[in-house]
């Protein structure tokens, strides 16, 4: 809408009141703060036609006025840019806890205390780079906020990283950046998408990033990572601008968002490392991002041929509650600005033994991915329960006639590559079953 | 007394301005844009506006716009905005929830 009003078209928009505070800070993101919204009292998704109707009714004065009154443009509200903030107390954990209390009433935690990012705490944390503080990293969506490498560390400080953790927090915010990312969907939506970050190669090994036992945590082996996952998610807050009630519209939010972070084990891995099939060479170290949904258990202690275990896996991956299931027959992710568009990949974390399993059969991830696409289908009537027709119709007008062959087997994702594997954890037969949204990015890691 | 003094977390933002459109003395005789993101109710929210506009302004019409990118949500790039914008005066939009 504030395309065409810059194009000089009047405009107005319908906007549920749970979304006004997110549609006033999106205009005034994209430069016009006052865009003209006539305010529904619920959202129409889910909504029968004729109740509608009624909100249209109710609203279609707030239509007239939004077409005809001059826009009156407002203020944009702003955080407070001081450098500096400071706090007093009896003593200095008082002053810490004014500070953890400050920073949830300005929005800018995730309700687990905070480490104090003081000035010598940060320049320690700086030492983890050869970059320059003011370097810019990248711009973040949704609020645009300039990611230099100094507010980087000052969140991984709040995170509680060390500095070894640095140059992978500033690899995985290149990867927020990447245009095809398109963070700005993934940030805002009321799906509960968080950043999966899987870092390859040795410098994952040096910081301490565990690929082994519990390898998303919670406990001690899994210190690295924890807080490694928890500054891209303070990251995406504080520089991206991803607040809670304004520019995170998720529904009901996940405990992923937290932080989930490991790394590949690649010692008990039998194939090339993941970030090979990305084209980094065996030696780089990267930090791949994959922005997921849920997860799901891959239990399976019985099986013991390749294709007994690509059939359990493709119970989790026949969930056609889960958004991305199917998500190709009505279009792909796409950033409508840099014209970027997204396949939906979903992640597998295969254990050693059931690696082990395909293996010993001759199978790599391609014979994985293949079984597993034609495998995983579901009736294109199920598959469509969730799904807008007209949504596939603009998508996919070639395929209209699928709607006449209601039990036709249709694969979930839209090609074999969209299933993304690597080999994660400790011995015993489970993995895990990431509903992806989108594609992954992968980004070095540079000193 | 202690004093615990610490670094701002939070980024600068680049800034962006768009200027309003002008808003129309009239709306009747002009060309009305409705745009629908395919978001599910959107579409319904549309037909019954148009009704409602065409019982107030006998001499507008109307087009119907989505976006040519997307998937749940259908989004508009600028070459659709280029071309909404040179087809109609003003656009009733369900983009958001």
């Amino acid at each position: 809408m504030v395309e065409l009003e810059r194009r000089g078209i009047p405009t107005v928009l319908f906007t549920a009141q749970t979304f006004v505070h997110d549609a006033h800070r999106s205009a005034a993101s994209f430069g016009l703060a006052g865009l003209p919204l006539a305010v529904v009292p619920l959202p129409f998704t889910n909504q029968k036609p004729e109740d509608v109707h009624r909100m249209a009714e109710a609203a279609f004065d707030q239509v007239l006025a939004g077409l005809s009154k001059a826009v009156e443009v407002r203020a944009v509200e702003r955080p407070p840019l001081e450098a500096r903030l400071a706090y007093e107390g009896d003593d200095l954990l008082d002053a810490w806890g004014r500070l953890q209390a400050d920073f949830l009433k300005r929005g800018w935690g995730d309700g687990f205390p905070l480490v104090a990012p003081t000035e010598r705490a940060v320049a320690a944390m700086l030492r983890g780079t050869k970059r320059a503080p003011g370097d810019q990293v990248a711009v973040l969506e949704p609020g645009f906020g300039i990611a230099t490498v100094e507010k980087l560390a000052i969140n991984a400080v709040m995170a509680g990283c060390g500095p070894q953790h640095l140059p992978f927090l500033i690899a995985a915010v290149r990867c927020l950046a990447e245009p095809k990312m398109y963070l700005r969907n993934k940030a805002m939506s009321t799906g509960p998408h968080a950043p999966l970050v899987l870092v390859n190669g040795p410098k994952g090994r040096v910081a301490n990033i565990n690929s082994g036992m519990c390898a998303l945590g919670p406990g001690a082996p899994s210190a690295s990572n924890t807080v490694l996952g928890r500054a891209v998610r303070l990251a995406m807050m504080n520089v991206g601008h991803t607040y809670v009630g304004f520019s995170d519209m998720d529904t009901i939010g996940s405990p992923v968002k937290y932080s989930c972070c490991c790394a590949e084990n690649e010692a008990e891995s039998p194939w090339e490392p993941y970030h090979v099939t990305r084209g980094f060479a065996k030696e780089a170290s990267t930090v791949t991002v994959h922005f997921v949904y849920g997860i799901c258990e891959l239990h399976d202690f019985r099986s013991t041929t390749p294709d007994d275990l690509v059939r359990v896996f493709a119970t989790a991956a026949t969930n056609v509650a889960q958004v991305g299931t199917g998500l190709w027959l009505i279009g792909r992710r796409a950033d409508p600005r840099s014209k970027t568009e997204e396949r939906e990949h979903n992640t597998l974390f295969i254990c050693p033994e059931h690696a082990q399993i395909f293996q010993k059969a001759g199978w790599g991830r391609r014979q994985i991915q293949e079984a597993l696409y034609r495998e995983a289908r579901l009736p294109f009537k199920t598959m469509m329960l969730n799904k807008e027709p007209q949504a596939m119709a603009a998508a996919h007008p070639e395929l209209g006639w699928m709607h006449d062959h209601p039990d036709l087997p249709v694969p979930v994702v839209e090609d074999p590559g969209c299933f993304d594997i690597a080999v994660v954890g400790a011995a015993a037969g489970r993995g895990t079953y990431f509903y992806g949204a989108g594609e992954p990015v992968t980004m070095p890691v540079e000193d | 007394m202690a004093r615990l003094e610490i670094l701002n977390p939070v980024a600068k933002t680049v800034e962006y301005s768009v200027t309003p459109a002008r808003r129309p003395s009239d709306l009747d005789g002009l060309r009305i844009g409705l745009y629908w993101n395919m978001k599910a109710g959107g579409d319904a929210a549309l037909d019954r506006t148009e009704q409602l506009l065409r019982g107030r302004f006998s001499k507008a019409t109307f087009r119907r716009y989505t976006g040519s990118v997307g998937f749940i949500m259908r989004h508009c790039t600028a070459e659709d905005a280029d071309r909404i914008a040179s087809e109609v005066h003003a656009v009733v939009g369900t983009t958001a929830d």
